[in-house]
């Protein structure tokens, strides 16, 4: 028997009985393509996340002040964090850039314009930390730190909303009825995880503390993000900084730290930990459709065993041994598995790609692996349903099967 | 002639009962068949002469005693190599002609050719010879549901032949046919016979049936009571029912 005459057999017998042939395939076809729109969807997902965290890049740290424990309150607006504190850690070796930061909300005015928005006090650095590209202008520079200038820098949607003229630079706006002079605008970035990046306005720290906040410790910050060289350690970096601050902020044994370290690398690690469990549970969703499925062939061919056990007889009287009946039936549940796993992995691709191409927008990545799982699928799933069936009719005695009404 | 190609010795067959315990259907069942010989094996219903025929066919396996195929001691053997000796000795041609419904014509007359592993080419060639045989060479993409009873029983003529078996088995052949095609599939038979030097052995249970083979073994009640050339009339094998009974 080649291999022609056991597609050719198996094929015959499929098409033989085509509407249960199509609901048994439709069951893999269900199944497979579950499995694939559910693999494109975790994938989705874990890239959506992991894209907005390694925009803010996997070498960056933030410290933010606070958070220690007193009598077991959390108190996290603590400002127990300096501008001289990030001066000090600048000199650790793995520091590339850092700067010290504050936020605060902000009354904006341009001619008959009200806008309120984020206002975050920084270095020159935040740029290099934050990846921030400038449309228009330039950033200000550690002079204009020094001195405490009313320059700033605007995100496009502010200029927006303020409706700034096409090139803002050197036009003047009232923060806090303070003017200021627009020195450059910052390129769009969209949204990141913490919010939008485009409708904010930066301004030198020392500004916002010493002017606009007239802040009574205007050395404190809310918090302190630097970049490390990307050969560098996050963990060890991380434990410097630790130690160099305790030391500084004159921390005993036991006492809590005052402060708060968030390093991106193991923020990134650790949602890209979540999102694989999700992928993975989402996977193990679409799989029980799938054991459905393959139930589904099972039981047809278990059925169509008993059906034709005259034609089994008739094959065995005329010579058919064991080995091939089984290579029969088996044979036909994996055309079935494969039939099935084919459309299901077409249909699959398809729906997730167009859904999220044209209806949600979304870039799907395309994944090798809901191939390779469809075509494992066909097999593992046709050998699995068909080795009792095939061992069943190839057990069968042929004068008994002959006899078969 | 007289080369035996069958020799069965003391066969007896034994199956066991759903209800418990067991039944006997055939006891010392003895004798050998010569190539080219045409034998009719007779008996009434539940006589033991169509288990007798499957043990001949390797379809089952006797209890005890030895059963010679061409010289080989088949008794013992294993089910895959009782599916060769099937498809290398044997023909069958049954009652209800067992044709697959679903496969043409060709197709179901090629079937003992593909286990045997010959090309298609060859398959093919052979299995039309064959269906021009039996006169159905223009019928060779019809499904077996779109012939008559006869022409049916052709095509699983054609089937038991295209394998070129020295050994044509046939149960209750005309069964399931009118007379006039019934005497038309025994002339073939015979001619088969014949012409081709193939040993038939076919079960009947009618005596004009019979007639067209030259050697009678008439089973009663699971044992041989007649066997020798066919009597002018049937109450001879009747009489030897009787003396059995005695």
């Amino acid at each position: 028997m080649t291999l022609g005459d056991i597609l050719k057999e198996s094929w015959l017998s499929i098409s033989g009985n085509k509407l249960r042939s199509f609901l048994t395939v439709l069951g893999i076809i269900i199944g497979v393509m579950a499995v694939v729109i559910m693999v494109a969807v975790g994938e989705t997902v874990q890239k959506s996340i992991t894209d907005q965290f390694s925009s803010l890049g996997t070498n960056t740290i933030v410290i933010r002040a606070g958070a220690a424990r007193r009598g077991g309150v959390r108190s996290g607006n603590r400002q127990t964090l300096t501008i001289t504190d990030a001066e000090q850690i600048q000199k650790l070796p793995d520091v590339m850039s850092i700067t010290p930061a504050q936020s605060g909300s902000a009354q904006v005015i341009y001619g008959n314009k009200n806008w309120s928005t984020l206002m975050l006090g920084t270095y020159p650095d935040y740029t290099a930390i934050q990846d921030i590209e400038m449309d228009k202008g330039n950033f200000f520079d550690m002079n204009a730190v020094k001195v405490a200038a009313t320059y700033a820098v605007i995100g496009p949607d502010t200029a927006r909303e303020l409706a700034l003229p096409d090139n803002p630079v050197g036009e003047i706006i009232r923060i806090q009825n303070m003017p200021f002079v627009i020195i450059g605008v910052m390129k769009a970035r969209g949204d990141s995880a913490f919010g939008s990046q485009d409708d904010m306005i930066i301004i030198p720290i020392t500004t916002l503390k010493k002017r606009l906040q007239g802040s009574p410790f205007p050395d404190s910050v809310s918090m302190i993000a630097l970049k490390i060289y990307q050969d560098a350690d996050n963990a060890v970096v991380t434990d410097q900084i630790g130690t160099l601050l305790r030391q500084r902020h004159r921390l005993k044994d036991g006492d809590e730290d005052d402060f708060q370290i968030t390093d991106m690398k193991q923020i990134m690690e650790t949602m890209d930990t979540v999102t694989g469990y999700l992928k993975l549970l989402l996977i193990a969703i679409a799989a029980v459709s799938l054991l459905v499925g393959s139930i589904g062939i099972m039981n047809m061919m278990l059925v169509s065993v008993v059906e034709r056990t005259r034609e089994i007889g008739v094959r065995k009287a005329v010579g058919a041994k064991e080995k091939v009946i089984i290579i029969q039936f088996l044979s036909e549940s994996v055309l079935i598995s494969f039939i099935g796993s084919m459309f299901g992995l077409v249909l699959g691709v398809g729906l997730a790609q167009g859904v999220g191409r044209f209806i949600l927008k979304y870039d799907v990545p395309f994944s090798i692996w809901p191939v390779i799982l469809s075509v494992s699928v066909a097999v593992v799933v046709g050998l699995a349903s068909g080795v009792v069936p095939a061992i069943k009719a190839a057990k069968l005695n042929p004068i008994d099967s002959l006899r078969y009404e | 002639m007289n080369i035996p190609i069958i020799a069965l010795k003391k066969i007896n067959k034994i199956f066991p009962l759903e209800i418990g315990g067991e039944q006997q259907v055939l006891f010392n069942i003895t004798f050998t068949v010569n190539a080219g010989e045409f034998i009719a094996i007779m008996g009434p219903s539940g006589s033991g002469k169509s288990t007798c025929m499957n043990i001949i066919g390797a379809l089952d396996s006797a209890s005890n005693g030895t059963y010679e195929l061409y010289g080989k001691d088949i008794t013992t053997m294993t089910p895959d190599e009782l599916a060769t000796i099937r498809n290398e000795y044997i023909g069958f041609v049954f009652q209800n002609f067992n044709l697959l419904p679903k496969r043409n014509i060709l197709d179901n007359v090629m079937l003992p050719l593909m286990y045997r592993g010959i090309s298609v080419q060859d398959r093919i060639r052979r299995s039309r010879e064959m269906l021009k045989l039996v006169g159905l060479e223009h019928f060779e993409t019809y499904l077996p549901t779109q012939l008559s009873g006869g022409m049916k029983q052709r095509v699983a003529i054609a089937r038991a032949l295209s394998g070129n078996p020295k050994l044509i088995l046939a149960d209750e052949p005309t069964g399931s046919l009118d007379s006039k095609m019934g005497n038309e599939i025994l002339s073939f038979f015979k001619k088969l016979n014949k012409d081709l030097g193939i040993t038939i052995i076919m079960i009947t249970h009618e005596f004009e049936i019979a007639q067209y083979a030259r050697r009678v073994i008439h089973i009663y009640d699971g044992r041989i009571t007649f066997d020798g050339p066919i009597p002018k009339n049937e109450t001879v094998l009747l009489k030897s029912e009787q003396e059995h009974k005695k």
